[in-house]
């Protein structure tokens, strides 16, 4: 008897442990948000990743939003925060891996939208936003909504904020001042060199031109896919898509950044530096490059804490890039999509939400000093959200600085871009994939070493070219300039 | 003639000439001292002031010293105290979990008389020879066993080597004459009873010596926190060396000392304080190493050479 | 099947020994083998999970690795691993059996125990702190070596973005933190060694070279000869912390720092091309695994007692 007992634990153990493994192959199937659930009494609860440096009280405000989100749709909402340089890579993995979640924050720059959006990562919205999603359709630019469709489809949210996308560089004020800069008639990067060697000369603990691995010179040209070598300049005509680095344009910039570095304007490990938040918060800079929008100087001088200003480096235009800057998409195995649903469009409409998740508990982290005007407290710096990656900008109470018409600023400053000549192409590597996956790898290996400078142009650019060429990049070309001829004669342009 | 029997003895009858021991001497003496050098000279740049790094860089004899970076990390202290806290908690309970599992499973494999001796064997080498690769292994680690952001996943992936199961393996049926195992038999005491009461005694070199190498392993492992890690409260010693390599903005975020003043964070030495950290980190492993020298040692003979 | 039952009762307590290792070994080891066959599919992400999506993930045969081995980099990634790999292994063998005899030859063991303890140290520490020890020397503007160029009027150097120092730098830095342990390990097989054979070769008039000529070294070979095969059959597996943690992921080194391990960590991590990065290391498995088979097979051949299996 007692024999046989033990023989069947075992049994049992072995058993316990293959349904485990049987019940995660199928799980996940099981179809949810079943009747009795999202409501004010059995809320569910929507997991939510984005972009942005982990901050101490997030999970205080997010019950306090839950809370709320409960009573008005019957959810409740965690939110999980990747750092900066890190959102990449770990919401690849999670991705892919099948992590449990309902909202992902996605752009161009950021776990990349379009491609993303072909792997499957994201629901298909198109229905949900005609159910679900009306506010949605009523208070978002059109540009956003229509900018970022992918093969005609929405697969994200994109928030409402500045449509075009312009580069200034930024100016730390305290520095400028104490040594003298004058910031006047700076546009290109050459006309930068005075003001950097100023500091090179006469401060020496001071980084005269803050970067990080992620810093691209500015050239007029619109990228087909971010980062990867292939663009369409701006001014175009015949819509040729060329090798960003075989450009002109593009030589000389990176000529000059090497001149700066080797002159040491530039830290010496920018190629390896993942981001640049030390010298930001020990305010050693002399100067940055940066995206604008109305009224930015303000709220990056409120964010460091230091005064920041700002001249522009280039045109205000529109591109896929500045279209899909900051989306929120639906993951595609989120269990409860039309609550996700529901919680964005509430977002992206509801000023009292909008303004919780972005600065947190009233009376804790902020004092409402008028009707949409509020200050933060001290405690503010346990909750500091970046604004532009969580829905609609226009919803936003305003800062002590700024004025009454900040976001009447926005409309003007978003009539006013130019649209990029392929605003709307999205590439679709389906047929070269492979050729960019090698393309990529090149990329990892000379991008960041070029472009900030590190390296001589005189002989790693034609070395990178030749590497690009070699894994496919002139394949992948042929191929875009195909579906790029097809969709302008669909176009008409 | 008694002499000749200690070690010491050997030296006697024959030595290198005092010129070759002069050479073999110099010769050791600066390989072991390049050894230890590295971590001197992080020590100096952890006791430099930050304020003279910018103009002169790491210096052996640095023009002005200083005690800031470890004033700054002592005073948003608990970000160190806590990562040090996982790596404690991680060592000692993976050590121990990994020591029973592989005692358990090497002694078994190592018996003559365990009819399924041979497959268990094979079921642990083919672990060597191949392996899933890290999607699959997250994918398990994260979802099917739900240990994101637990400590159980900076345990459980490391807590059994097919490696060290053959080390043992050998080890025991070296040096664990059947015959004692048989004698307990007779006595009528179970398996489990010889093993803890006869065999684990017999096996104690053994068994340190794979206890002190996962005890190490664990110290040293960053790669399952930074696949595993969100919550700044669980990342071990190793992974936030890894997180502040170029921000220090972990430590400032996680910091419970809300006095520190961002405005005066100008002044904070942010290099020096890196360097500290990596000093601190380290600490326990100097001191501790030398007194386990030779069960490390053992490692390697113990399962690879036979006398 | 009764006597299968009768079996397992009959050895249940060991059974029960092995059990939580071969739990371990199911789920840590086995289950994730079953994700290799992504090597073959076209990865797209589904919503029922992980598994789900690579079983409806389309067949596509050998296409990940027909393209892998189109590029560049399967060839760059193999030679750099075993380049890398032979290097170590044939230098660190002559570097630590020498530092073990001169250990062994000192006349004062206790300057002897001051320097293997010395030596031990690296051993110790992680990639992540040696990765900060060699940055403290290599950086651009601080370090130490370029501070010394400086003392004789040289130029300093972008260590981390010219990768023609690199192959030294790995190769010496390997060295830096293995020959330590590895010649401490040789030094015990030497002390190991018969005492009586010297005394009867010294009584045969034999000096000290003629000694470690003669039976030093062929004592030697045989832990040698296993090392060292040991060390060959992982030849296709790199240290996946040197390459990675001590370049600092500069991208301008991957020329001569990417290997097998870091391509497919970058694969899945930087640009999520999950399908050729499976494809990578399933190569690397297979090699592998036919190395490993071999290198015992030889082992097993000279010293039966050594062999893994």
């Amino acid at each position: 008897m007692k024999k046989g007992k033990k023989r069947v634990s075992l049994a049992i153990s072995m058993l316990a442990a293959f349904s485990l493994v049987l019940s995660a192959c199928g799980g996940g199937g099981n179809e949810a948000a079943s009747g009795g659930e999202g409501t004010a009494e059995k809320p569910v609860d929507l997991i939510w990743y984005t972009i942005g440096t982990p901050q101490k009280d997030v999970d205080k405000v997010m019950t306090e939003v839950s809370k709320y989100t409960a009573e008005k749709i019957g959810a409740n909402v965690t939110m999980k925060m990747i750092d900066w340089g890190d959102y990449q890579q770990k919401m690849q993995v999670l991705v892919a891996s099948g992590e449990p979640m309902d909202i992902i924050f996605t752009s161009s720059g950021g776990f990349d939208y379009v491609q993303n959006a072909r792997k499957g990562a994201f629901m298909e919205l198109d229905s949900l936003i005609d159910e679900y999603g009306k506010g949605i359709k009523d208070t978002i630019n059109p540009a956003f909504l229509e900018g970022s469709k992918v093969d005609g489809h929405n697969y994200a949210i994109p928030a409402n904020k500045e449509l075009p996308q312009q580069e200034v560089w930024r100016f730390n004020k305290n520095v400028a001042d104490e040594y003298g800069i004058k910031t006047e008639g700076v546009r290109t990067l050459d006309s930068l060199e005075p003001l950097l060697k100023t500091i090179k000369d006469k401060a020496p603990g001071i980084t005269p031109f803050a970067m990080d691995k992620n810093y691209v010179p500015y050239v007029p040209y619109d990228y087909v896919i971010q980062n990867l070598p292939m663009a369409v300049k701006l001014d175009t005509t015949d819509y040729k898509i060329v090798n960003i680095l075989e450009t002109p344009e593009m030589k000389e910039a990176l000529t000059t950044m090497n001149k700066y570095y080797k002159a040491g304007y530039v830290a010496p490990e920018a190629a390896t530096t993942g981001s640049t938040t030390d010298l930001m918060t020990s305010g050693k800079w002399l100067l940055d490059r940066a995206q604008t929008q109305p009224l930015a100087d303000n709220s990056w001088s409120a964010s460091y804490g230091y005064p920041v200003v700002s001249t522009p480096a280039s045109d205000a235009i529109i591109t896929n890039n500045s279209v899909q800057g900051s989306m929120m998409a639906i993951s595609a195995n989120s269990e409860y999509p039309e609550k996700a649903m529901e919680f964005l469009n509430l977002l992206n409409t509801d000023p009292v939400l909008r303004n919780m998740v972005d600065s947190g508990i009233e009376g804790t982290h902020y004092n409402k000093t008028a009707d949409n005007r509020v200050e933060n407290l001290p405690e503010a710096k346990n909750y500091d959200m970046p604004s532009y990656s969580l829905g609609n900008n226009m919803l936003l109470y305003l800062n002590p600085n700024d004025p009454e018409n900040k976001w009447d600023e926005f409309e003007t400053f978003n009539e006013a871009g130019v649209d990029s000549p392929i605003l709307s192409f999205n590439f679709d590597p389906k047929n070269v994939s492979s050729e960019l996956a090698a393309v990529q790898n090149v990329k990892e290996q000379f991008w960041s070493s070029l472009m900030t400078g590190t390296v001589d142009p005189e002989t790693y650019l034609p070395q990178a070219i030749e590497k690009f060429n070699q894994a496919g990049l002139e394949k992948v070309m042929a191929e875009a300039q195909t579906q790029l001829d097809a969709w302008k004669a669909e176009n008409n342009k | 003639m008694a002499r000749k029997t200690k070690p010491k003895a050997i030296r006697d009858f024959q030595q290198i000439t005092p010129a070759w021991n002069v050479i073999f001497n110099l010769i050791a003496g600066i390989f072991a001292f390049m050894c230890v050098f590295p971590f001197l000279f992080v020590v100096i740049i952890s006791f430099t002031d930050e304020s003279v790094l910018a103009s002169e860089g790491y210096r052996l004899i640095p023009s002005k010293w200083s005690l800031g970076a470890y004033q700054y990390i002592f005073e948003s202290g608990d970000t160190l105290l806590r990562a040090y806290g996982v790596t404690i908690a991680v060592t000692l309970i993976g050590t121990v979990l990994s020591l029973f599992m592989i005692a358990l499973y090497s002694y078994a494999i190592s018996r003559r008389n365990f009819r399924y001796r041979r497959f268990f064997s094979i079921f642990a080498i083919l672990t060597m020879l191949f392996n899933g690769g890290i999607i699959p292994t997250y994918m398990i680690v994260a979802q099917l066993l739900g240990l994101k952001n637990s400590i159980w996943a900076l345990v459980l992936p490391l807590a059994m080597n097919a490696f060290y199961v053959m080390i043992l393996r050998t080890f025991y049926a070296t040096s664990v004459p059947d015959a004692l195992v048989e004698s307990g038999k007779i006595d009528g005491a179970g398996e489990f009873r010889i093993f803890f009461k006869i065999i684990v005694p017999l096996s104690l070199p053994g068994l340190a010596t794979i206890g002190l190498f996962s005890t190490l392993g664990y110290w040293n492992d960053w790669f399952n926190a930074l696949l595993y890690i969100d919550n700044p409260n669980l990342v071990p010693l190793q992974s936030m060396l890894m997180r502040i390599e170029s921000s220090m903005q972990f430590i400032q975020q996680n910091s419970a000392n809300s006095n520190i003043n961002m405005a005066a964070m100008g002044s904070l030495p942010q290099d020096t304080a890196r360097m500290a950290m990596v000093v601190l980190a380290t600490l326990p492993i100097i001191f501790a190493y030398p007194f386990f020298q030779r069960y490390f040692v053992q490692g390697l003979t113990l399962g690879a050479v036979k006398e | 099947m009764g006597n299968f039952l009768r079996n397992v009762s009959r050895n249940k307590a060991l059974l029960f020994m092995v059990l939580p290792g071969a739990i371990w070994f199911f789920f840590f080891s086995y289950l994730p083998l079953a994700g290799t066959i992504v090597a073959f599919k076209e990865y797209r992400v589904s919503r029922k999970g992980f598994w789900a999506s690579i079983f409806n993930s389309e067949w596509v045969g050998w296409d990940n690795f027909k393209f892998l081995f189109s590029t560049e980099d399967a060839f760059v990634i193999t030679r750099n691993t075993l380049l890398y790999n032979i290097a170590f292994i044939a230098l660190g063998l002559v570097f630590s059996v020498l530092m073990a005899i001169i250990l062994s030859e000192l006349v004062s063991r206790k300057m002897s125990k001051i320097y293997q303890t010395g030596m031990f140290l690296p051993y110790f520490l992680s990639w992540v702190i040696v990765g900060y020890f060699v940055f403290s020397f290599l950086s651009m503007d601080r370090g130490l070596l370029n501070q010394m160029l400086g003392w004789f009027g040289m130029e300093p150097v972008q260590w981390y973005s010219d990768p023609k120092y690199w192959p030294y730098i790995l190769v010496f830095v390997n060295l830096w933190k293995m020959v330590g342990y590895n010649s401490v390990v040789y030094l015990a097989a030497i002390l190991g060694i018969d005492r009586s054979l010297y005394e009867a070769a010294m009584i045969d008039g034999a000096n000290k070279w003629q000694q470690i000529r003669r039976i030093t070294i062929p004592m030697l070979t045989p832990i040698i000869t296993i090392m060292t095969l040991l060390a060959v059959g992982r030849i296709f597996y790199a240290d996946f912390g040197l390459f990675y943690q001590v370049p600092r992921d500069s991208g301008t080194l991957y020329a001569v720092t990417n290997v097998i391990d870091t391509y497919v960590y970058r694969g899945l991590m930087t640009t999520g091309e999950i399908g050729m990065s499976a494809a990578a290391g399933l190569y690397q498995s297979v090699v592998g695994f036919t190395l490993v088979i071999l290198a015992n097979y030889v082992v097993r051949r000279i010293d039966k007692d050594s062999s893994l299996f």
